[in-house]
């Protein structure tokens, strides 16, 4: 029994659909974390390079800042001073917002050392600051201006130094960001390998249950297909031996009547008469029993003879085809008016029954069919021996028929009496003009 | 006048008896044997050496056209009256080929066995009126629907004449005695005949003759 299983086919669909809604998530997932990873570096390098601009500024402040003291503090007028203490608040208010901008940017955990610089540099703004606010007397003392600036100056070292450090922050936080980045690829990558993995495995699962499930497919398929090619080799073996079985049985019964029935019939004719001869002159009654006997038996042996011809002509086995063919002719033309031309060269005695059988089978048909459907008025019957086979023709000049269309007739059998001796049968006729039912069969040499 | 010496073959053991009575009623007829198949005919007919075989066609082993004609091979002085079912013209002719000189139809053997007997024992042929009703019904039907001429139309009186008497089984020799012609003679007109009427063979020649009715 071929079982499909129905449900292996919902399985299959809802695997690759599985499949595919994988993939789709997995390509979509990447590409959201890839374009998640370019925009986070850039703003990172952003930071950093607004970063690097306000140290610089922080730098340039603090230089610029020691600058306008040491003019501060060698001014030789007081409106120069003040000039450039003013100038100074500037720079000291640039510097600021530098760092607070620097300060922003920055991880609060590990600002430690813009920490200690933004109070180095409360420092040295106080310093500063007092340093300003200085006597105008003891600035312009000798030296003073000097030994002021040296402190301002090796503050200014200090400063700069931890600039550096914040400096050195900035881009450790830039290359944190990178290390950070990194991360998120392998994260990227590891969760695209699991994606990947996943699909693999789910396709070469569904490649594998398909693969099963064609092949048990195919193998249902072969064992069907078999299964018919059995069956129907069975069936013309079974039509091969009905038709000689029922020749068989025509035979039989054929001969039964003829060599039984007939003879006993004839034989009692013959009683019939030696009683009649033995019956004394003046029993008239006696005599015409005895006669009214011998008209049943003669009627009887007659229905006998035209019987066993119709089941099966005793010629076909005592003479073979062609005479068997030749009576079947006239028989055909005296009953219908058909004119019936048997053209036959002499086949052999050797030619098997099965053969005489068929082809004679196939003539009785044809010409069955040219009296009855195709208002033919003659018929020509050709038959030829040659040393494989024996070819028939059996022609008409009928009103034909759309042999494409037409499969009844009687063709069926004719046909299957041939394939079943594997010849060759065809059935050639058109409308109008007539119709030509051509038999070939190979002899087994 | 000695009695004409018989052999019955016949498979059908009731036929024989029943023909055995009908002839040993006759005076001068005696059956000799009886054979229940084509071989024991062809054995029994070379032992005994009788004038007349009657013989059926369908026997087994051997049929009765094929016993015929060994018959007539081996034993030239047998004559060979077919008795049989068949009424054919296959079977007439190949009867006739095989070189027996009467046929019967058995339903017809009480009526006609004596004639024919005595018939072919005189070198004639004979046939039953139901045999040759077939057979001229036939030819007839067969000429009608060919529409063809009839080639006896095409035969001179004498060879008629000839024709008759060849087909009552006269040699050629007992026809140039009965025309008063030379043997030659005959021989040509016989020839010219085959040849008008399109047959190659004597037996056909006297199956033309049934059909036409010239003899019976």
């Amino acid at each position: 029994m071929l079982r499909i299983p129905t449900g292996g086919r919902s399985l299959l669909l809802a695997g690759f659909g599985g499949l595919l809604v994988l993939m789709l998530l997995a390509g979509a997932d990447a590409l959201l974390v890839l374009r998640q990873v370019r925009s986070s570096d850039a703003l990172e390098r952003d930071l950093y390079l607004a970063r690097s601009r306000a140290l610089d500024r922080v730098r340039a402040g603090i230089y610029q800042s020691a600058i306008v003291i040491r003019d501060f503090l060698l001014a030789g007028d007081a409106e120069t001073a003040a000039a450039q203490l003013q100038k100074w608040n500037s720079i000291r208010r640039g510097t600021e917002a530098a760092l607070a901008e620097c300060a922003a940017t920055l991880d609060p955990a590990e600002s430690a050392p813009l920490r200690d610089l933004q109070s180095e540099v409360m420092v040295y703004w106080k310093q500063v600051e007092s340093v300003s606010q200085i006597p105008e007397a003891v600035r312009r003392s000798p030296g003073a201006s000097y030994r002021l600036s040296s402190k301002i100056v090796q503050r200014r070292m200090a400063m700069l130094d931890l600039v550096d450090r914040v400096d050195q922050l900035s881009i450790r936080q830039l290359t944190d960001g990178d290390v950070k980045l990194n991360a998120t690829f392998e994260r990227l990558r590891l969760r695209v390998t699991l994606m990947l993995g996943a699909t693999v495995s789910l396709g070469l699962l569904l490649a594998a249950f398909t693969i099963r499930r064609t092949l048990h497919l195919e193998s249902e398929l072969k064992k069907r297909y078999e299964e018919g090619v059995r069956a129907r080799q069975e069936l013309k073996e079974l039509s091969a031996s009905l038709v000689s079985a029922q020749e068989q049985e025509r035979r039989a019964i054929s001969r039964e009547l003829h060599d039984e029935v007939g003879q006993s019939l004839s034989a009692l004719l013959m009683e019939a008469g030696n009683a009649a001869a033995s019956v004394p002159p003046d029993s008239a009654e006696v005599r015409r029993h005895v006669e009214s006997i011998k008209k049943l038996a003669e009627a009887s042996v007659n229905v006998i003879r035209n019987m066993t011809l119709l089941l099966r002509p005793s010629m076909l086995d005592d003479f073979g085809l062609v005479p068997a063919l030749e009576w079947q002719a006239r028989e055909v033309s005296k009953r219908t008016g058909l004119r019936v031309q048997v053209a036959a060269g002499e086949t052999s005695g050797e030619l098997p029954d099965e053969h005489r059988t068929c082809i004679y089978r196939v003539v009785q048909e044809a010409l069955h069919n040219c009296a009855r459907h195709a208002q033919a008025r003659s018929v020509r019957v050709v038959v030829r021996q040659e040393p494989s086979r024996i070819v028939l023709s059996v022609t008409d000049d009928g009103r034909g028929f759309d042999a494409r269309r037409v499969r009844g007739l009687g063709l069926v059998g004719m046909a299957e009496r041939v394939n079943n001796l594997g010849g060759a049968f065809q059935v050639d006729s058109h409308p109008g003009a007539g119709t030509t039912v051509a038999v070939e069969l190979p002899i087994a040499s | 006048m000695s009695s004409i010496r018989i052999v019955l073959a016949d498979d059908h053991t009731v036929m024989r008896s029943g023909l055995r009575l009908l002839l040993e009623r006759q005076p001068n007829l005696q059956v000799v044997g009886e054979a229940a198949d084509g071989i024991e005919a062809v054995a029994l007919a070379g032992e005994k050496k009788p004038h007349v075989v009657v013989m059926d066609i369908a026997m087994p082993h051997l049929n009765g056209v094929e016993a015929t004609r060994q018959i007539v091979t081996r034993c030239p002085d047998t004559a060979v009256v077919i008795l049989s079912m068949h009424s054919d013209e296959s079977y007439v002719i190949r009867s006739l080929k095989a070189g027996a000189r009467a046929y019967l139809l058995k339903d017809s053997a009480e009526a006609d066995l004596i004639a024919a007997i005595h018939a072919i024992t005189e070198g004639k042929s004979f046939f039953s009126p139901g045999v040759r009703r077939i057979l001229k019904e036939d030819y007839m039907h067969k000429m009608a629907e060919r529409d063809a001429e009839d080639s006896y139309e095409l035969l001179t009186n004498r060879e008629r004449e000839i024709l008759q008497l060849v087909a009552e089984g006269k040699s050629n020799k007992d026809v140039a005695n009965l025309l008063n012609l030379s043997l030659y003679t005959v021989e040509t007109h016989r020839t010219h005949i085959l040849r008008k009427l399109n047959l190659h063979s004597v037996p056909e020649l006297i199956l033309y003759a049934v059909r036409k009715g010239i003899i019976s």
